[in-house]
This record gives C-alpha cells, sequence and structure tokens, in this order.
C-alpha cells in the first residue's frame, strides 16, 4: 500500500490497549484514506480483523474516527463517527456526532482511535499532540454526564459514558461534552464494558487546505444552497425551531407514532411542537462546532432541549402531552447517558404489553431505574424486544434487527418502510433517509405511498449517505446541498479529485462492506423485517388522507428488487464468501 | 417508471425546450429501461448503466443556443457560465464535451462528466441531465440548464453580436417562428377577494397552469401565494407550477404552526411583501428575458462585482424596479418589499419578476405578461441597435 502523505488527513491512528495499558501510534494505509475516506468508512474498515467479535469481548475494538473535513471550515463536518458492534443489535454499528470533541481529537494529530481491551480498573484516556495517558477514573466512576464533564472539561473535550453506560444499558450512549450523543446502538455500554469512563481530547494542530480558492468558492456554493432551502434556513426551518420544526407536519401527515404505532396522530401533539416549545422556553440556538445551521435548541440557562424523535416518542409514543416532563426526560437521559428514542419506544412497547402507557409524572423514575438497572428497570434496559419476549408478547417490540422505530410510521411513506428494514444498522431513519424526499420534498418530491422505484433511490440514498457519514458530514447539509458541493470541498482539502459518483461508490464498499460482516455474523433477508403491525393495522386516516396497513406482498417484491440491485441473493446474502478479499 | 418517461417527455415537447424526436430518456430499478430517439435512448441506457442515479435525459434543445455557446467559447475552456440565479445557486456552471472530444467512447466520456454534475452540454447531441431520485428530478436539470442556456445566449449575443456561420439565421427563426407572443388575454380569473380555502387552492392552481401553458416561465421556476386573513397558502418548494393540486400548504402568517416547513423557499419574501404591500396575492416567476434584461447594468467603474447580492442600487426595467438578493433566506425578502408596494412589481437581479395582486390573481398576472413582453421588445430594439451600429 502506498504511504506517502497525505493533505487534510493525518495519516495516523492511535491504538489504545486498555488492558495492558499501552498506546502505539500507527501510520494508516494511504488506500485505505482514499478508499474510506475517514469516520463511519474508515471505522468500518478498521473492524475487518475483528468484526466476529461478541460486542463486550475485551477484543472488539470501539473506534473514534474523524474525516477529511474536520478542523477545516467546510460547513457541518466537524464531526466523528464512534463505531464498534453493537450490543442491542449485534450488527455493526456506526454513530455520528458533533461537538468540539472531533476537531480536537483531529488537532491532536489522529485520523482515529482505536481502543480495545478492558482496563482494570475505571479509567480515562487522555489524548494530547504529545500522546496518551490512562489515569484512573476514581470517584468520577458512577457519576452522571454533567458532573463528568465537568470534573475532565479543563482537560479538552469530553466524551463519556453515565451509569447507563457503567451497567451496560443495551441503548447506553457516548455523550460529548457540549450535549451531542452518539445514540442509538449501545455504544455507551461498549465503552462501559471496556471500563473507560471517559476520552479527553486537546490539540492545536492546524489542518493544511490544498487549495484554499477552490475550497473557498465551494463553501459559497454549500452556504448558498442552505439560503435556498425552507428545510434549513427557511423561516420554519430547523435552524429556527429545531427539528421539532417536524412534529406539525408528521401531524399534517398522519405519520406521528402514537401509542406504541397503534394510531398515526395524537391529538396533544400540539404541546410540544416547535411553536410551542419556542413560547415556552424561549431557546436560543445551539448546535456542532462551527456549524453555520445551530439546529439544536437549549434553554437560557443552556440546557439542551429535544429533538423530533423525541418529544414525539416521549409525547406521542407514550401518549403523554405534557411538554415539561417531556423535556425532563430528555434532560435524564442526557444525564444517564441513554438513547432517547429506544428509552421512549421501551418504555411504550411495555406500556401496551401491560395495558397502560406510562404516566407523565412515572417516566422520570422508569427511566432512573433503566440507568440504574434498578426493579423492574433491569428488564426495561434490555430494550424493547428483549422486554416483548418477556412478557410474551415479541410483536409489540416496534423494532427492526432489535433496535426500535424512530417518529415516522412506516405507514405513512413506504421509502421509509423499506429504509428502515435494509439499514445495516437496524430500524434507523438516518441510513436513506427518505423522509428527505418522501416529506419534505428534497431535492425533489416523491410519492409517499408508492413503492414505485424505491428499491434503487433506497440504494443510492444509502450509499450516499455512508459517504456523507465518512467525510463525516451533517446529513442535515443535504436538504440543500449535495455530493457535487462536498465533493468539491474534499477534492479542495485534500488536492484528490473526487466526484459525486465517486463517492457514491466508496459510499456502496463501505454500505456492502456493513452488510457483509452482519451476514457473517448470521444476519440475513429474516432480519431485513418491518413488525407485523404495520402490515395488520391501518394508521390514523382522516383529513383526506388515508393510512391502510402496508401491502406485504408489494413490500416483498420491493425487498427483493433492492437485493438484486444491491446483487445480494434472495436471502439477502452474498455469493461470493471472498467479498471483502477484493476491497482495499 | 414508463409512465414517467412518457410524462417528462410530453413535458419538454409542450414547454419545446427539446426537439421533436430527438428525446431520450432511460431509468433503472432493478433494470434498465431507455425509451425514446434510438440512437439517444442507447447513449442514454449506457451512460446510466455506469452511474449511481434513477433516471437520465438526454435531449437536443429546441433551440441550437448551447451548441453555439460552446462554439464561442475559448478552445482552452470546457465549460460555460451563466450568471442567472438558478445557475448560480444550483447548477454552479455548466460543462460541455466537444464534438471532437467524444471519439468512439461518447457513452464513456459523458458518464465521466455527468457523474461529477446535474446536467452537461455535448456539442452535437444536445443536454444531457440525470436524476438522482427520479426521472422529474432529471426533467428538472435539463430545464435548468435549458433555461440557463437561453439566458446566457441571449446576454452573449446582445454583447458581441453573431460570431458563428449561421448564427445568424438560427436566430431569426428563434426571433420569428419559435418565440410566441404571450398574452393574459381569454384567461377567467376569479375577481376577489378570495376567502375560500377551496377557491383560494383552485385559483392558485390555475394561475400556476396559465403562467406554465402561455409560456411565461418553465414549470419549475417560480411560485405563487394568497393571504387570507392570517394564513398564506403558498406553493410548495419544487413543485411544479402547473401541477399545484395537493402541493400548496396553509401557513400562519404568526408562526404558530411549521407544517409549511415544506413551503417555498419564498415564503419568508412572500410575508414581508404583504405586510409590506396589503396585497392578497403575489406571483413569482422567472421568465427569460426579464431574467435576462435584469442582468443589464449601464453603471460604469462599479466597485461592485457581486452584483447579484451586493448591488445596493435600485435600477428601473420596463417600470419595475430592479433589486439585488439571493433567494431564500439570502436578502431577497429584505430587498423586495421596500420597493413593491407601489408599482406592483418587481425584478430580482438574474433572478425574475415579483408582481402582486389587490384582492386576486388578474392583475399580477397580467402585470407578468406585459414586463415579458415590454423586457423581449427593449432586448429585440437594442441587439437591433448593437447589430446595426
Amino acid at each position: 500500500m502506498n504511504g506517502s502523505p497525505t493533505i487534510g488527513w493525518r495519516g495516523k491512528l492511535l491504538h489504545i490497549d486498555l488492558a495492558r495499558g499501552t498506546a502505539r501510534t500507527e501510520d494508516i494505509p494511504r488506500d485505505l484514506l482514499l478508499g474510506y475516506l475517514g469516520g463511519r468508512g474508515l471505522g468500518v474498515r478498521l473492524l475487518r480483523e475483528t468484526y466476529h467479535l461478541d460486542p463486550f469481548h475485551p477484543g472488539m475494538p470501539l473506534v473514534f474516527a474523524v474525516g477529511p473535513l474536520c478542523g477545516t471550515a467546510a460547513p457541518t463536518s466537524a464531526r466523528l463517527a464512534a463505531v464498534s458492534r453493537s450490543p442491542l443489535t449485534g450488527t455493526v454499528y456506526d454513530c455520528s456526532a458533533g461537538g468540539r470533541f472531533a476537531y480536537r481529537l483531529k488537532a491532536s494529530g489522529y485520523d482515529a482511535v482505536r481502543i480495545v481491551g478492558k482496563s482494570p480498573v475505571p479509567a480515562i484516556l487522555s489524548i494530547t499532540p504529545a500522546g496518551a495517558e490512562l489515569s484512573a477514573a476514581g470517584a468520577l466512576w458512577g457519576k452522571p454526564i454533567g458532573e463528568t464533564v465537568r470534573a475532565l472539561e479543563g482537560g479538552g473535550s469530553v466524551a463519556a459514558i453515565g451509569p447507563a453506560g457503567e451497567n451496560r444499558v443495551l441503548f447506553a450512549c457516548i455523550m460529548m461534552g457540549e450535549g451531542n450523543a452518539i445514540g442509538r446502538g449501545g455504544l455507551g455500554a461498549v465503552m462501559g464494558g471496556k471500563n473507560l469512563k471517559a476520552v479527553v481530547v486537546d490539540g492545536d494542530l492546524p489542518v493544511a487546505v490544498a487549495d484554499k480558492t477552490r475550497f473557498g468558492r465551494a463553501r459559497q456554493d454549500v452556504m448558498r444552497l442552505f439560503r435556498a432551502s425552507p428545510v434549513i434556513f427557511g423561516e420554519l426551518g430547523i435552524a429556527e425551531f429545531g427539528t421539532p420544526a417536524l412534529v406539525d407536519l408528521m401531524r399534517q401527515r398522519r405519520m406521528a407514532p402514537t401509542e406504541n404505532f397503534r394510531r398515526t396522530v395524537f391529538e396533544g401533539s400540539g404541546n410540544y411542537s416547535g411553536p410551542a416549545i419556542r413560547k415556552a422556553y424561549r431557546p436560543k440556538k445551539d448546535g456542532c462546532f462551527g456549524c453555520p445551521i445551530q439546529c439544536k435548541k437549549s434553554t437560557q440557562e443552556g440546557m439542551h432541549l429535544p429533538e423530533y424523535e423525541t418529544v414525539s416518542h416521549f409525547g406521542a409514543l407514550n401518549g403523554i402531552d405534557d411538554l415539561h416532563a417531556i423535556v425532563r426526560s430528555n434532560a435524564l437521559c442526557n444525564e444517564l447517558g441513554m438513547d432517547t428514542i429506544s428509552a421512549a419506544a421501551t418504555l411504550a412497547a411495555w406500556g401496551e404489553g401491560r395495558g397502560r402507557f406510562p404516566a407523565a409524572e412515572e417516566v422520570e423514575g422508569l427511566l432512573a431505574d433503566m440507568g440504574y438497572r434498578r426493579g423492574e428497570g433491569d428488564l426495561l434496559a434490555q430494550a424493547s424486544r428483549r422486554v416483548a419476549e418477556a412478557m410474551g408478547h415479541p410483536e409489540l417490540s416496534m423494532s427492526v434487527k432489535s433496535l426500535e422505530l424512530p417518529a415516522y410510521d412506516p405507514r405513512g411513506a413506504y421509502g421509509m418502510a423499506l429504509a428502515y428494514c435494509t439499514s445495516n444498522r437496524g430500524g434507523c431513519h438516518l441510513r436513506a433517509y427518505p423522509i428527505s424526499h418522501e416529506i419534505l420534498r428534497k431535492p425533489v418530491a416523491t410519492d409517499r405511498f408508492s413503492f414505485s422505484g424505491k428499491a434503487r433511490i433506497i440504494k443510492i440514498a444509502e450509499d450516499t449517505n455512508a459517504a456523507v457519514d465518512s467525510l463525516v458530514a451533517c446529513k442535515f447539509s443535504f436538504f440543500g446541498a449535495t455530493l457535487e458541493e462536498y465533493a468539491e470541498l474534499l477534492s479542495a482539502v485534500t488536492g484528490e479529485e473526487y466526484g459525486p459518483q465517486m463517492l457514491k461508490e466508496i459510499g456502496e464498499r463501505i454500505y456492502m462492506t456493513e452488510r457483509f460482516y452482519n451476514c457473517a455474523n448470521g444476519f440475513d433477508a429474516r432480519d431485513d423485517r418491518l413488525p407485523a403491525r404495520f402490515f395488520r393495522e391501518p394508521g390514523s386516516g382522516g383529513e383526506g388522507i388515508e393510512i391502510p396497513p402496508i401491502d406485504e406482498k408489494r413490500f416483498e417484491e420491493e425487498l427483493l428488487k433492492y437485493y438484486r440491485i444491491r446483487g445480494l441473493t434472495p436471502e439477502g446474502a452474498f455469493s461470493d464468501p471472498d467479498f471483502l478479499g477484493k476491497l482495499p | 417508471m414508463r409512465d414517467q418517461i412518457e410524462k417528462y417527455e410530453a413535458r419538454l415537447l409542450a414547454d419545446r425546450s427539446a426537439f421533436p424526436g430527438k428525446i431520450a430518456f432511460a431509468a433503472q430499478d432493478d433494470t434498465l429501461l431507455a425509451d425514446g430517439n434510438p440512437e439517444l435512448a442507447r447513449l442514454c441506457g449506457d451512460v446510466l448503466s455506469s452511474l449511481s442515479c434513477l433516471g437520465i435525459v438526454a435531449a437536443r434543445p429546441s433551440l441550437p443556443f448551447a451548441d453555439f455557446l460552446v462554439r464561442r467559447a475559448p478552445r482552452t475552456e470546457s465549460r460555460i457560465v451563466p450568471r442567472d440565479t438558478e445557475t448560480r445557486t444550483f447548477l454552479h456552471d455548466i460543462p460541455f464535451l466537444r464534438r471532437e472530444e467524444l471519439g468512439d467512447a461518447a457513452a464513456e466520456k459523458i458518464a465521466l462528466l455527468l457523474g461529477n454534475r446535474k446536467g452537461v452540454i455535448v456539442e452535437g447531441i444536445g443536454i444531457v441531465a440525470n436524476g438522482t431520485v427520479t426521472v422529474e428530478h432529471a426533467y428538472i436539470n435539463y430545464s435548468s440548464v435549458f433555461h440557463a442556456v437561453f439566458v446566457k445566449y441571449l446576454l452573449d449575443a446582445l454583447a458581441e453580436g453573431f460570431l458563428l456561420p449561421g448564427e445568424r439565421d438560427a436566430f431569426r427563426a428563434f426571433r420569428e417562428e419559435w418565440l410566441q407572443p404571450i398574452s393574459a388575454e381569454g384567461i377567467p380569473f376569479r375577481s376577489g377577494p378570495l376567502a375560500d380555502t377551496g377557491e383560494i387552492l383552485e385559483e392558485i392552481a390555475a394561475v400556476g397552469r396559465h403562467t406554465v401553458e402561455r409560456g411565461l416561465v418553465d414549470s419549475f421556476f417560480g411560485n405563487i401565494s394568497y393571504r387570507s386573513g392570517n394564513i398564506v397558502y403558498i406553493s410548495q418548494t419544487a413543485a411544479s407550477l402547473d401541477e399545484l393540486p395537493g402541493r400548496i400548504d396553509p401557513v400562519p402568517m404568526d408562526n404558530s404552526s411549521t407544517t409549511g416547513i415544506t413551503a417555498s423557499s419564498e415564503l419568508l419574501a412572500h410575508r414581508r411583501i404583504y405586510e409590506a404591500s396589503g396585497a392578497s396575492a403575489i406571483l413569482h416567476g422567472h421568465p427569460k428575458f426579464t431574467v435576462a434584461m435584469s442582468m443589464l447594468c449601464e453603471e460604469k467603474d462599479c466597485p461592485i462585482k457581486d452584483c447579484w447580492k451586493e448591488c445596493d442600487r435600485v435600477r428601473s426595467l420596463a417600470g419595475a424596479p430592479v433589486v439585488a438578493g439571493e433567494i431564500g433566506a439570502g436578502g431577497l425578502a429584505k430587498r423586495v418589499p421596500p420597493v413593491i408596494s407601489s408599482p406592483r412589481k418587481a425584478v430580482v437581479y438574474g433572478h425574475g419578476v415579483f408582481t402582486v395582486g389587490e384582492t386576486g390573481f388578474a392583475e399580477p398576472f397580467r402585470d407578468m405578461v406585459a414586463l415579458e413582453g415590454l423586457c423581449r421588445e427593449e432586448y429585440f430594439r437594442r441587439l437591433d441597435e448593437k447589430l446595426s451600429g
């Protein structure tokens, strides 16, 4: 492999062995940087030797990887991906997060950190350009996120776990110091399993840009598209209202998951809509470091306000219309280091199973029990699939590959239905993100009640977003910009020529690598399934919109079509056992 | 997908942007489908099979402007740079392939270029555009390139005259045969004020359809709204003006709901115009002659280079004020409202026209027709002067 210098990338991997207490720096072959970019792609590539290990096996790496745009002024690119295998789903797992941690990691001189082993005592890992150090977590073990971050932030940016991660709650997050979460699949539990309480990074090494004039032009092009996008900078867009701007829209489209997906309209959703939050909290703009959008919203005192999926799931999904209770639930999950979507969806499945959804005033106690694995919380900490199975009603878990579905009812958007199933990390809205065109009309609108063309669209979007997650850029950028502008940014930074088609091919390589890992670990078409409810029960039609059950036969046809387009067998598997051997 | 191909082939013929018989589409799901002119369909299929996108269109434009621009470009150039807002925002510039560059591997070379861009010009073949998401997406990209080429060629011809053999004759044919009179005559507008929601939605949809059918704008270039009380009914982002039923968002003026997050990117401009003018109806479109003429400025030695966003002067074009400003959240919403109240119309540099109506759409439609007509006349007057002088 060619090891010549690169621009934009560092070309360096920091390898940490917690069991031995060692750190060493490795060169990352240039071919891997060019072919996998960074973030999700690089992290997934770095799992090639270990993907078969159990998520809690000490040898299973937890990788933090930044991208070639990180540390530059490329919009929304001060992000990283954390990659490992999910204890919740068993799939390969990545999650992207913003905050200052990503650019400080890059400024420490690394593209990625790979952490293996289990520390004999709870530990803190500190990274600077001078190297890495491990120290004892001491009394910080057991502390919630806020206290942990405050204790450590003098040393740089912090990524930490809370009690949920320490207690291996299967949907525990890694929380970034600024409030961003590496959420969903339970990488906080992986970190907890390694006895690693926090990672602190600091550095000041600049990132070179190969062609500053070209970079400046490309950046202006992106910003112009942001300004032209109603979803981003529009008066009703996410820069103004945050992602809860979607509450009213999903209500109007009659696809807001309600009472564990039994219904799709919640009468009380206006209580936690974007305008309702604005009225109640007078929020200020907040967001990832250097991001021009600032989609996150905080109270004047700095408390982070919940995202769309969180308000909807602690709201409609559990039949709760008390905004302040929802905000408190979000804050508690953040303190415990626990994914809000899975926490709320687990409560909803459990609530339906016992015949009563939790009341607003019960939720905080239940969340605390989950985080500390107390009483009923010990079961709830295992998430909805295992909870529903334990209750004798596995059908009540609204999940795909054990990952709880977010707040977009698949009966209201058929591309979303397909995308939930084909997502390599389970029931996630962010892999193909068809809400973009099925609901938000970007880049153009598609018919949300049609499967026509969706298999191809989903495939292209999965590849595109795998590249986006490897750059690492925020998906919200693509409500305005396209791969065309981001390829320009990448070319300008690295001096290597990239175009949209090339990025999509890189994304395909990453996506297929993930799928191969999953298949090798026993996943196949039987895991690409939606809960039966969506094929049997209608949603809440009305106001001129019908929400019928999804036509299962048509769904199956489209799924088979998707496999054909991907070059997979009808069982969703690989016919070539040496598939990985042909990749860089 | 065949129905989609048929629909957008018909669109290309209806808006007269492509040459009949010289249109082809390809689309791929799990199989590749190519349809239309056999030679172009084969090309489309070959190009699409090496790209990660859903659809592609290749067509010879109904006007030879694209080829002229390629041939007029210096030999060292491989792209044209139209400065209208659509291009600046969404296409940036338009790359081209010269005839002699194609050789025996035309599809391969087009795919290589198109893999990086939304649309390209291929000399001797026409405009080739892709659609990542739908066949419609490919059509929109074709339409955007056609619009950009049209406007740029008008401006280049005015600045430099005719430079190539055949150009003068082709332009005469364009002027005398391709162009058709535009008129507001015979359209039965409802007289306002419109209070009934159903009536409002029907009227917006009808105005949109007329705007396209009368050749004022191509279907994706504009937006329309009507204010009734606290609600602004506005066409959705990326909605075709001649297909608006079901694509109009009701948006409260006080932002008490965010359902209108799917509304046109010009929502803010529409709101501010309503507040400033007291009007009830707004029609916004991108008529080509008006767009071209808005980019002509007589100012000498002006230090401003990014006129499209930086110019703070209010110029005049056929009785309408002309201001600068980017679309969406980019400044247009600040600069149009202060100048539109009295003339009831305003032009945005390189972008298009806003016209307003007191109670209905008859007045703004008539004003847009008149303005485009005057801009067309003025363009030809200046061109004739240039050519005769």
